[in-house]
């Protein structure tokens, strides 16, 4: 168990370094670097930047230099704990993401929840129940849920709730509370402000569980031993709870490994149109903007987030099923 | 290929949705479609109201000798934390006549940016840092931080006069030593400053500072440069002011506070205990550690001398200003300026969310990113958000400029014809204005050529508006088949001379710009069809299409031409002068900017005329120099080098939406890049009505 642990944490060490060459590498492919993609945002935004400015900035970025120079200056950083500094934003790459990066797990977290909380319980309904009424009314909604994408719904919510019910549009906190410190009021003005976003990212991902949960329960549910269970007289409750459902979350928990990079980097696009002071948009802007330090250490910080989600789940799997376990021990 | 024609992209999306259904309900039942023409540009008229704005008191014997100033500086001095304001305003003030009246304290005013990459948000508010400045109709130049100055007869001395005991924002006495210091330790520092600015140089020769007295600079060149006066008053590296120059890593500006920045620089604090703070500050060298220190936008810490201060840096979520203590503005009646307390601009992390936190009157004054495609879901909701619309019409030409590659040679087919005089003028007639105005301009704009608004003295007249630049498929026909394009495809379309098929205008657009250029180039490709041209429209992140240019790769490029209504102070989106954004040819640019040392000499006579005669002018005396640009727009509109579109409208920082509990608000701004467009209406007269 000791063995396999260790081997396991020196491959996801080298998987690291691996995703480290690779984000910097991928980031720098796109012609041009932070300076052009500087110089066309300030010539879309009505002011300029002059040759001489440009070529001062590539010297004090360091961008003039090689590929593989500023590589290997970034990891000497990282080996020391800093990221580098953030370009656009002027401030370490660390604080930049740390600012964001409790308030995306709140948001990503109360997402799953809501997804976990409303797929499981419809899941195993629409798979005992299979063919009734309220099985098609969950199938249905699941489906639109399913094929309505998720910024799309953002968008006509936002519409709607401005024009009918004159919502405040988009972000987490009400502009007078955003920058203030944290107190009940901010808390709860979270609170207010979380449900929204919670549901329109749970919603796709709901319809998408409520689906696997019930063919893998209708599979298992056919099984000679579930049969044996009522045969016996358990309780239907006890034979549904104890035994298919066990088996039938497995699918579940072998995801959990792509939840964690989830949780820290939160769903782009959608919190982009909802305005959400997420990791997400900030990638999009860090790539957008070619600052490869802060878009590298979001990528490197989601591919760790992967290696580990992977590793857990790993863990989670052997724990829950029995089978996994066994198979470990021999 | 087909995406690129059909899909509109998101924004676009709901921009058209939301406007279309707005539309329809303004205009009730049953509206043919050429009413709905007519009315739009009366719509558009009816928001347009008449160029006003405040003015300075330039008779020292009128300005006030009595000072008052805001409560809750009041109540600083009170606490004995501040000086009185007799000792903070200068002896010699800046007195400001609001354009309606005397205003109140007090006061947030809320805004929208969108990140730390919007730093114009704030640097045109505080934009009353400038050396010298313009008055509110953009064309007469105002003293500014500086009460006075002299150009001598030969053009070779421009001598700056202060405003006697005026501050820095710390309290610190603000001098000419603060120009010494930024000419010796900044700009003529090889490490902050590596090479020369062109704008504090002349013919490739660079000028100097010296400083005469406490309140009296002198800037010397070695040959006559006339244009220097208008280079301190525009929004150049010289006269743009310490906010704009000094962020993002920007070493201009003439002046910075020395007493401030000394400690961070090498000659003045020792290198090891430099070096920590650096290192402690999480840096990796010096110069990234002081011009982060000396960016207003970034460091609450820093001097600085317009109306409100950072006291919440640009990048956190919110972005806040508070009022400069020391602030050199006052009103007639000797209030001290500003009047709002605070400015709070709140990150929207997209532009769709900004715009609808405008519509649900979130913010109290918003003229940046407000897009002219939601007017008519503003106009909707104005009653409802107590807020007013104004736009304000931009002095530039076009809009959305087809600018044509002169130095392409990738395909020497494409480049005979983008070289070739009717070629162009063809392209330009068979545009037809008036329908992208409709669409995409809501029908405020003003269709014609690159030309800038008659009220321009470089204007060369409003003939040049029309020259070449009216819808005339006809004509357009004649000339294509004149130059020998005669032979057609079954589809109607020109086929190339070689016999390569079909001839193919490669139209290059960028995505993210103030009016949607890929659809308007889709719908000129639509309209191209009638002349018998193929365009194929290419979309590019912007950071791409700028690489594409440089790289000499683009055939047509489509951007907007703002700012070339002030030719000599902002040339680049006119003339192929600047390497940077050269978009009628890299290689020519390269070729100016150098002097003939790189690049390639223009082949085209015309084109090399136009830019030599811009050479020229800086060495020449006002009226000269508006003669000159006359000229040099002739030749670009006649030859059609760069083809406008529509233009002089409100899409860029026109779209003003203001809150109807504000006072001193003009009815018509000036919208140009050399009066930092709201700079020039003094935002610091703005006020909120009880």
């Amino acid at each position: 168990m000791l063995a396999y642990l260790v081997r396991r944490a020196a491959l996801a060490i080298l998987t690291m370094v691996a995703i480290s060459i690779l984000s910097f590498v991928i980031i720098q492919l796109p012609p041009g670097d932070y300076i052009t993609a500087y110089i066309a945002q300030m010539s879309g935004s009505g002011s300029f930047v002059s040759e001489q400015e440009a070529a001062a900035l590539r010297e004090q970025y360091g961008l003039n230099k090689p590929m593989y120079v500023q590589y290997l200056k970034w990891m000497g950083l990282v080996a020391r704990g800093n990221f580098g500094m953030a370009l656009e934003w002027g401030r370490p790459v660390a604080e930049v993401i740390g600012d964001r990066l409790w308030l995306t797990m709140i948001v990503s977290l109360a997402a799953i929840v809501v997804t976990w909380a409303l797929a499981l319980p419809i899941g195993i309904y629409s798979a005992v129940r299979q063919y009734s009424p309220g099985d098609y009314v969950a199938t249905l909604i699941g489906f639109i849920g399913l094929a309505v994408p998720s910024f799309m719904l953002a968008l006509v919510i936002m519409y709607f709730g401005f024009a009918l019910f004159n919502f405040n549009v988009g972000g987490l906190f009400s502009s007078e509370l955003a920058d203030a410190p944290w107190s009940l009021a901010k808390a709860w003005d979270l609170a207010k402000h979380l449900p929204l976003p919670a549901l329109i990212l749970g919603f796709a991902g709901t319809a998408q569980l409520i689906r696997i949960m019930r063919a893998n329960l209708l599979d298992e549910l056919r099984k000679p031993y579930v049969v044996t269970a009522r045969a016996r007289g358990l309780p239907e409750r006890r034979v549904i709870l104890k035994y298919p459902v066990r088996v039938a979350l497995n699918p579940f928990i072998s995801t959990i490994g792509y939840l964690l990079p989830y949780v820290v980097s939160g769903s782009i696009i959608v919190s982009l149109v909802l305005g959400l002071p997420t990791v997400g948009p900030l990638l999009l802007r860090a790539l957008v903007a070619q600052d490869m330090f802060l878009a590298g250490t979001i990528v490197l910080l989601l591919g760790v987030m992967t290696v580990i989600g992977t590793f857990l789940s790993d863990l989670l799997l052997m724990w829950i099923d029995p089978r996994i376990r066994l198979e470990g021990r021999k | 290929m087909a995406r690129q024609r059909d899909g509109l992209t998101r924004r676009q999306f709901i921009g058209h949705t939301v406007a279309g259904a707005a539309a329809m309900s303004a205009i009730g039942a049953g509206p043919a479609r050429a009413q709905t023409q007519a009315e739009a540009p009366k719509l558009g008229a009816q928001l347009i109201g008449k160029l006003e704005g405040p003015e300075l008191v330039l008779d020292p014997g009128k300005a006030p000798k009595k000072f008052a100033e805001a409560p809750m500086l009041a109540d600083l001095v009170k606490a004995g934390k501040l000086p009185s304001v007799d000792k903070r305003v200068p002896e010699e003030p800046m007195v400001v006549k609001p354009v309606h009246g005397i205003g109140r304290y007090g006061g947030t005013w809320r805004r929208g940016f969108t990140g730390p990459g919007d730093g114009e948000n704030g640097n045109r508010i505080v934009s009353t840092d400038k050396i010298l400045f313009w008055d509110y109709t953009g064309t007469k130049i105002m003293p500014c931080i500086a009460k006075a100055w002299k150009l001598s007869d030969d053009g070779r001395q421009v001598t700056i006069s202060l405003r006697k005991g005026m501050k820095w924002s710390d309290g610190a006495p603000f001098t000419a030593n603060d120009f010494v210091f930024w000419y010796e330790d900044v700009y003529s520092n090889k490490d902050l400053q590596p090479t020369p600015n062109p704008d504090f140089t002349i013919n490739g020769k660079p000028g100097t500072l010296r400083k005469v007295d406490d309140v009296t600079v002198v800037f010397e060149f070695p040959e006559p440069n006339y244009l220097f006066v208008d280079i301190l008053a525009g929004s150049t590296s010289m006269g743009g002011g310490q906010a704009t120059w000094q962020m993002s890593g920007r070493t201009m500006g003439a002046y910075m506070p020395a007493h401030y920045v000394k400690q961070f620089h090498p000659k003045y604090t020792p290198k090891d205990q430099l070096d920590q703070k650096v290192k402690a500050s999480g840096f990796d060298s010096w110069v990234s550690y002081i011009k982060n220190r000396w960016d207003w936008r970034l460091n609450p810490e820093l001097p600085t001398l317009g109306p409100w201060k950072t006291v919440s840096p640009i990048n956190t979520p919110t972005w806040v200003l508070e009022r400069n203590p020391f602030y050199m503005g006052v009103d007639t009646a000797g209030n001290q300026l500003p009047y709002i307390d605070r400015i709070s601009m709140t990150l929207a992390e997209n532009l769709e969310v900004l715009n609808l936190r405008a519509i649900a009157a979130q913010y109290d004054l918003q003229e940046r990113h407000t897009a002219l495609a939601k007017l008519p879901v503003y106009l909707e909701n104005r009653d409802k958000g107590n807020y007013d619309v104004k736009l304000d019409p931009a002095l530039n030409g076009s809009d959305a400029t087809l600018q044509t590659n002169q130095a392409y040679e990738a395909d020497p087919e494409i480049a005979k014809w983008l070289h070739t005089r009717e070629f162009r003028r063809a392209l330009s007639m068979g545009i037809d204005r008036d329908q992208l105005n409709e669409t995409f301009w809501v029908g405020v704009g003003t269709p014609g050529s690159v030309a800038p608004s008659e009220t321009v003295p470089y204007s060369p007249g409003s003939d040049w508006r029309a020259k070449w630049s009216t819808l005339d498929v006809k004509q357009a026909n004649a000339l294509l088949d004149k130059i020998g394009l005669t032979k057609k495809d079954g589809e109607g379309y020109r086929l190339r001379t070689d016999g390569k098929g079909r001839l193919r205008i490669e139209l290059q657009t960028s995505a993210g710009a103030f009016v949607p250029h890929t659809q308007i180039a889709e719908m000129i490709k639509e309209q191209w069809r009638k002349i018998g041209i193929q365009g194929d429209v290419k979309e590019l992140e912007r950071s791409l299409f700028f690489t594409r240019i440089q790289n000499n790769e683009h055939q047509i490029a489509l951007w907007a031409n703002d700012g070339t209504e002030v030719l000599y102070l902002f040339p680049r989106h006119a003339l192929p002068v600047d390497p940077i954004e050269s978009l009628l040819g890299h290689p020519i640019a390269a070729w100016y900017a150098s002097n003939g040392k790189q690049g390639k000499a223009p082949k085209d006579p015309q084109l090399a005329k136009a830019l030599e005669l811009f050479r020229s002018a800086g060495g020449k005396k006002t009226e000269e120099r508006y003669k000159i640009a006359q000229e040099i727009w002739k030749i670009m509109i006649d030859e059609q080098y760069s083809i406008g579109t529509v233009g002089q409208s409100a899409a860029t920082m026109g779209v003003r939406v203001v809150s109807r509990k504000l006072g001193n608000i003009p009815a018509r701004q000036i919208n140009a890049q050399h009066c930092r467009t709201p700079c020039s209406s003094h935002p610091a007269t703005f006020y909120y009505k009880a």
